[in-house]
């Protein structure tokens, strides 16, 4: 079977080849099998979200998506992909989380909507009630094996909680704190970020985590340092509008706090990213994405102020500053109006108007030998 | 009449003492000036170089790696000027710094002061209560955007709960923005009224001295 470091070296060469399941799924579908591993059992419960992530994972291009759902893991409940319908779909759910308990891996798409009580977002019905999506991800979160949070909404929040946030949504390890949520952030998430943490959970259990929980083997690096542009950006050569050639950190960039491995995986099989199609990067993959991360042409986010109006950073520090020196020309004026100033430059500058006189007290004679 | 009598040291000394109006005290030691100066010119280069980090000037057109390594290398210096005048602070027990209520119970009427409802200040010790304000703010924040900046300098590799705290490195830039915003506002208010209220403490910083006006000067 594939040793954990060919996989880990084939992570970075299919991204940069853009082939990365061609090199990967030879191996891995000989180790099914051979029975050296057992398919992955997963299921994926969709809350809040707007099911891009699906439509991302649908991407894998070689070999073809079904391939990988039907060799190599065992997709069992999945809204987008699955063929049954109503109880005969929601049966497969119920009985993987009966009967496997500690075996499933529960993928979570979208945010966990906590208001009123998660009302505004039901996933199922089960014997005449509605369950909510809040309820359902808790329940079968707790006897997962893994539970793994796809796209930006399910990890942090994503747009769902953004700015005023009405639905008070949030990400899943906020509501089940109990469990490690492997977070495969971005919006959406790359095929290959969902796809690469699935195998290397089937093969090796879970990855190295970075520090907001996302696997180091995919978000382990800033854009910004592996970005094409950076010898730009090192010599202070600026795009000064979108689709320019340079380097995008003035036009709002967030390369440089954003971590992911796009500049050598890119998107839609390796064909083009945003950077190299001369747009900024919006920072889809980082925590308080969108609201930190927009406007996305500037560098700083927006100040909310009660009431919904938003100001914008630098015209906040410029109007700071605007003020000051107008408080500072308005207090000069005014000291030296009064007087002020004046007065107190002479109070502590200006020397006394007698001069000291000196008086003779002692007269010393210097003696010294006579050259004989 | 020109005299060319050498004069001993010692009576030079009382000469020039007797030729200023009120007397000359030590108030600003060398330690202090040391820091002062090494840290205002490091702070204005940090300064400076994170607003270029911040929003790059096109037509400076500066090397921007240059910039970044400006930006840490001053830093570390602010620092250091920084440990030198808390050492200092330390081992002379100087606790002029340090606002104490005593000291803000006069803010009111040093505004009053500086809003011409009042014709003089109020007694203070070494600094009065709008000096130790800004200074012990700007103390503060120079030690918070520091340790943001060591925080974004290691990446994550050491400092990780301040990550998760702040919650995220765009916060954590937008709150350095701020404060500097802040030390931009301040510093010009810093140095308009060093300049303009006692302008023989602005000496002391310099030479270590300062002419204390006699009582009936005032
Ligand atoms: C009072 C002290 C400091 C101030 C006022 C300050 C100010 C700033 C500002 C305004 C920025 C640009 C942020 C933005 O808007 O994008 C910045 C960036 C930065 N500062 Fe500082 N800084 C200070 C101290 C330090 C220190 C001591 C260090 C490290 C030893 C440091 C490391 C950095 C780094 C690494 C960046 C770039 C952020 C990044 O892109 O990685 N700073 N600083
Ligand atoms: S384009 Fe963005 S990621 Fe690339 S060097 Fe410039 S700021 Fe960094
Ligand atoms: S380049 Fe930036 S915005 Fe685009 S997918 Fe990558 S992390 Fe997200």
């Amino acid at each position: 079977m594939l040793s954990r470091r060919d996989f880990l070296k084939l992570v970075v060469k299919g991204a940069v080849l853009g082939n990365f399941y061609q090199l990967i799924s030879p191996p891995l579908a000989e180790a099914v099998a051979a029975g050296e591993v057992k398919k992955l059992p997963v299921v994926m419960i969709e809350t809040g979200t707007c099911t891009g992530d699906s439509i991302s994972l649908d991407n894998i291009w070689t070999p073809t998506f079904s391939d990988i759902l039907t060799n190599i893991t065992d997709w069992r409940y999945d809204w987008t992909m699955m063929q049954a319908q109503g109880d005969a779909a929601y049966q497969v759910l119920q009985e993987t989380y009966e009967k496997m308990p500690n075996e499933y891996i529960l993928i979570v798409q979208g945010s966990m909507i906590q208001r009123d009580g998660g009302h505004y977002n039901h996933v199922a019905y089960e014997n005449g009630k509605l369950v909510t999506g809040l309820e359902l991800v808790r329940r079968l979160g707790l006897k997962a094996k893994y539970v793994v949070a796809i796209g930006h909404c399910a990890t942090y929040g994503g747009p769902v909680a953004g700015y005023p946030n009405p639905t008070q949504s949030t990400g899943v390890q906020n509501i089940l704190p109990e469990r490690r949520v492997i977070n495969v952030s971005g919006c959406p998430a790359h095929p290959d970020w969902i796809m690469g943490t699935l195998l290397h959970l089937a093969l090796y259990g879970e990855p190295e985590l970075e520090k907001y929980g996302r696997p180091k083997l995919f978000y382990g690096e800033t854009i910004h340092n592996r970005c094409p542009r950076r010898r730009y950006y090192d010599q202070g050569i600026f795009a000064t509008e979108i689709g320019q050639k340079e380097c995008l950190f003035r036009v709002g960039c967030k390369g440089p706090v954003t971590y992911a491995d796009c500049p050598i995986r890119r998107w839609n099989d390796h064909i083009n990213w945003p950077i190299g199609c001369n747009t900024p990067c919006i920072g889809c993959t980082e925590p308080g994405y969108p609201d930190l991360m927009s406007p996305f042409t500037v560098h700083l986010p927006d100040i909310p102020f009660p009431g919904g109006t938003k100001v914008n950073t630098d015209a906040i520090g410029l109007g700071v500053l605007g003020l000051t020196s107008i408080a500072i020309t308005g207090h000069v004026a005014t000291s030296l109006y009064k007087g002020r100033i004046q007065k107190n430059l002479l109070r502590t500058s200006v020397k006394a108007q007698h001069r000291p006189a000196v008086k003779k007290v002692k007269t010393f004679h210097q003696y010294r030998l006579k050259k004989t | 009449m020109k005299h060319h009598v050498k004069l001993r040291k010692p009576l030079v000394k009382q000469l020039k003492k007797g030729n200023v109006k009120g007397t000359i005290v030590q108030s600003q030691p060398i330690w202090v000036r040391i820091f002062h100066w090494g840290f205002a010119t490091s702070l204005i280069v940090v300064i400076l170089t994170g607003l270029q980090l911040h929003k790059p000037a096109s037509f400076l057109a500066l090397n921007f790696s240059k910039v970044l390594t400006a930006h840490l290398v001053f830093g570390w210096f602010s620092m250091g000027f920084l440990a030198i005048r808390i050492a200092d602070a330390l081992i002379r027990r100087d606790d002029s710094l340090i606002p104490k209520i005593q000291d803000l119970k006069h803010f009111p009427q040093l505004m009053a002061y500086y809003f011409f409802l009042r014709s003089s200040p109020p007694p203070a010790r070494k600094y009065n209560s709008g000096q130790l304000l800004i200074y012990f703010s700007w103390f503060l924040l120079f030690l918070l955007a520091s340790f943001l900046g060591l925080t974004s300098y290691w990446q994550g590799e050491h400092l990780i709960w301040v990550w998760r705290l702040i919650g995220g490195f765009q916060v954590l830039r937008w709150t350095k923005f701020i404060i500097t915003i802040y030390f931009l506002a301040t510093i010009p208010v810093h140095i308009y009224l060093s300049l303009t209220e006692d302008i023989s403490r602005l000496q002391a910083m310099v030479t270590g001295y300062e002419r204390k006006p006699s009582p009936n000067n005032r």
